[in-house]
């Protein structure tokens, strides 16, 4: 299903204090997350223990689903940080960090790990 | 007690009472979450204390004098460096980056212009009046928030412009309007009261909102009955009283109007519509301010403006400045640079998979304090004081007021400040080349 | 409030209180009974007696203390609350324009950040328990915070 993906800042998802304080897996437990309203959680046909794996173009994310009242229909909310930016684009010369098309479907797939993505983004499979 | 200014973001709170032996820092009061954090930088456990130097891919430590020695082999084998950063950093230090820049013929930018420069330099060129703080706590009776969110980045901004008493406004709170536009329903929408609307548009809807708004302004008689952008009638005609009827008003831009789109521009668009408002007001006029992120993102521009004449990104060629049409992110994208120098900043985990690869490819100096996603991929990592905490400087506001930031302790194991450690490269590149 | 609602609301004074809503304030912490109050033993107010007798319950008469809880994980320390508390306006002068106030605490001074986070000082001047009439009902530190870290309660 096609939908609007929202980046935004969230006090208690911080990339710096994760970075600063915590270690690798209050790194993931904190950020790898995303937030979907109640309704478009039942459509999907989602559960808790299930993940949701986010594309677009040619690259996709492994992340963990909670339900939120404030997301309106039709959008999933990540907070800033490497796994959302694994799907921000550039358009014109200008980076874009809301309201990017992406597809979603649930998948017992595990959370796409830190390590891995560092080494997507050095050219290393 | 001593009051210092908290460099946690750019607010600048200057009221903030630490408790200190001058070895450790035992109490801060009166500073919000992300003040304390950056307190706690001093002792957080991730921090970096010593120079290191990737050797058979992992980062292992070293000494000064090999970081350095590597630091500028690097730069020297290189014709088109690039330097990125600068916005975590004191202007001293923002001075001595420039200062490096023409030294090795390199492109040098900051944070702001991928944050709220755009907005910052387009306001400037149109003429739309700028306002400070203290104006907007003694003067302003209509605050707006459009794609703002200061409950989460920036917590003391509603305590000081929506609940203080000033000159003017004594009764604070009950005399202030606050208008909040957000398509998501966010922390900041729990400090309304009942004189308060709240505008939650749906995604991606703006440009009919500011469209609908230019053609009406100053006439509520022919809105859509069926609304705009998700907003119903009732609300819109609100909206249009507070715009025109307001005496002094101020509106306040985050992240959320940063919508690049093929076919317009948002941004010149909201601009333009609050030029119509103050043009057209009989009383009153409605100002700017824009959130942003590290404390001294306004500083960049007021700096390169003073020193060198150009307001924004600057490239340096046989040691002068020459005129570029490139942007940060043409030039990363183009992979239009042969080797990097990052400054206080963490671009592989801010900047898209596809910029951030290209950044990876080649070799990376990193100048900061604490662990990130960048330190992963970095050939070099220099570490330096904390600002605000353990070396002094002045940095800029977001509301374009410089403040002076203090010294409290000394820095772990001696370790220089940015503007020393930016010097000391000029000298070492200098001393080399005679 | 919920208990004020089934009230006659004329504010007679035959129970000794001002008005009804007072009396219901009362009734909240336990000061007063149920049957102190004249009209609502008539037959014409017998559902509300009977409503208000299975609110309260076994809870009825027993002295209940006003607790304020800031939620630790909650708070970000703003400060919007030492702003806008009127008690904390009258006696530190730099909270009114959103400073800090000053350290060590003033006597009155009711909540102060400290450490990131908001910390209650002394309850006893806080307007619930020190003042008279409407500022009886006083809830701005509630109404007003961002993340809903502050709740009042009687136990």
């Amino acid at each position: 299903m096609d939908f609007l993906l929202n980046t935004m800042r969230k006090i208690d998802n911080d990339q710096v204090k994760e970075h600063s304080f915590g270690n690798k897996q209050s790194l993931e437990e904190n950020l790898a997350i995303s937030f979907i309203n109640p309704k478009d959680f039942d459509k999907l046909n989602l559960v808790s223990s299930l993940h949701l794996k986010i594309s677009n173009n040619q690259r996709n994310i492994i992340v963990k689903i909670e339900k939120d009242d404030n997301v309106p229909e039709g959008t999933i909310t990540m907070p800033v940080s490497i796994w959302s930016n694994q799907l921000t684009e550039i358009l014109n010369d200008e980076l874009v960090y809301k309201n990017i098309v992406v597809s979603v479907e649930a998948t017992r797939e595990p959370i796409l790990k830190f390590e891995e993505i560092i080494q997507k983004i050095r050219g290393i499979e | 007690m001593k009051r210092y200014p908290c460099s946690g973001c750019s607010l600048l709170c200057d009221d903030i009472i630490v408790k200190s032996d001058g070895l450790f820092i035992d109490e801060v009061i009166g500073a919000c979450l992300k003040g304390k954090e950056r307190f706690d930088q001093v002792s957080a456990q991730n921090r970096i204390t010593s120079p290191m130097i990737r050797k058979n891919d992992e980062l292992i430590n070293t000494s000064w004098e090999e970081a350095l020695a590597k630091t500028v082999e690097i730069i020297k084998n290189s014709s088109a460096p690039l330097l990125y950063g600068f916005s975590n950093v004191t202007c001293e230090a923002q001075r001595a980056g420039m200062d490096l820049a023409r030294e090795i013929n390199g492109f040098i930018d900051s944070n702001a212009s991928i944050c709220q420069g755009k907005i910052l330099n387009k306001a400037k060129a149109q003429g739309i009046n700028l306002t400070t703080i203290t104006e907007i706590i003694n003067k302003v009776d209509l605050i707006i928030l459009w794609g703002a969110n200061p409950a989460e980045t920036i917590p003391r901004l509603l305590n000081k412009v929506l609940f203080s008493r000033g000159k003017f406004r004594m009764t604070g709170r009950e005399i202030k309007t606050l208008v909040i536009i957000d398509p998501v329903k966010t922390a900041s929408f729990n400090v309304m009261g009942v004189r308060d609307l709240a505008l939650i548009i749906e995604p991606d809807k703006d440009i009919e909102l500011i469209q609908m708004l230019k053609e009406e302004c100053c006439s509520a008689d022919s809105i859509p009955s069926g609304g705009v952008a998700g907003v119903d009638k009732n609300d819109l005609k609100r909206l249009l009283l507070h715009l025109t009827g307001a005496e002094n008003g101020v509106i306040i831009l985050g992240q959320g109007v940063i919508q690049p789109h093929a076919d317009y521009d948002l941004m010149e668009e909201l601009l333009d519509l609050l030029q119509l408002i103050n043009t057209r007001q009989v009383k009153g006029r409605i100002s700017l301010l824009l959130l942003g992120g590290h404390f001294n993102m306004a500083g960049f521009d007021h700096v390169a403006l003073s020193s060198y004449g150009v307001s924004g990104k600057l490239q340096f060629e046989s040691k002068k400045l020459v005129k570029s049409e490139d942007t940060i992110i043409s030039k990363i994208n183009k992979e239009n640079f042969d080797c990097s120098i990052i400054v206080g900043t963490d671009p592989i985990s801010h900047l898209p998979h596809s910029l951030s690869s290209k950044l990876a490819k080649k070799p990376l100096i990193l100048i900061d304090n604490h662990n990130s996603a960048t330190s992963r991929i970095a050939d070099i990592v220099l570490p330096t004081a904390i600002t605000g905490i353990e070396s002094s400087g002045l940095a800029y506001r977001i509301d374009q007021v410089p403040v002076e930031l203090k010294k409290i302790l000394n820095p772990p194991n001696n370790i220089p400040s940015d503007e020393e450690l930016l010097n000391q490269l000029i000298e070492k590149l200098n001393g080399g080349a005679k | 409030m919920e208990l004020y609602k089934f009230l006659p609301k004329t504010n007679c004074k035959e129970c000794g209180k001002p008005t009804c809503m007072a009396f219901s304030l009362d009734l909240l912490q336990g000061k007063a009974k149920i049957d102190d109050c004249p009209p609502l033993l008539k037959p014409k107010y017998k559902k509300q007696y009977d409503k208000l007798k299975e609110m309260l319950g076994s809870e009825e008469g027993q002295q209940k203390e006003l607790r304020i809880n800031v939620d630790e994980d909650l708070c970000d320390g703003c400060g919007i609350c030492v702003t806008i508390c009127p008690v904390n306006a009258r006696y530190c002068p730099p909270s009114l324009s959103g400073k800090a106030p000053e350290y060590p605490p003033e006597k009155h001074q009711l909540f102060q950040v400290i450490g990131g986070k908001c910390e209650l000082l002394n309850l006893e001047h806080c307007r619930r328990l020190d003042s008279e009439g409407r500022e009886r009902e006083c809830r701005v530190c509630e109404t007003y915070c961002p993340r809903e870290a502050i709740k009042i309660e009687y136990v």
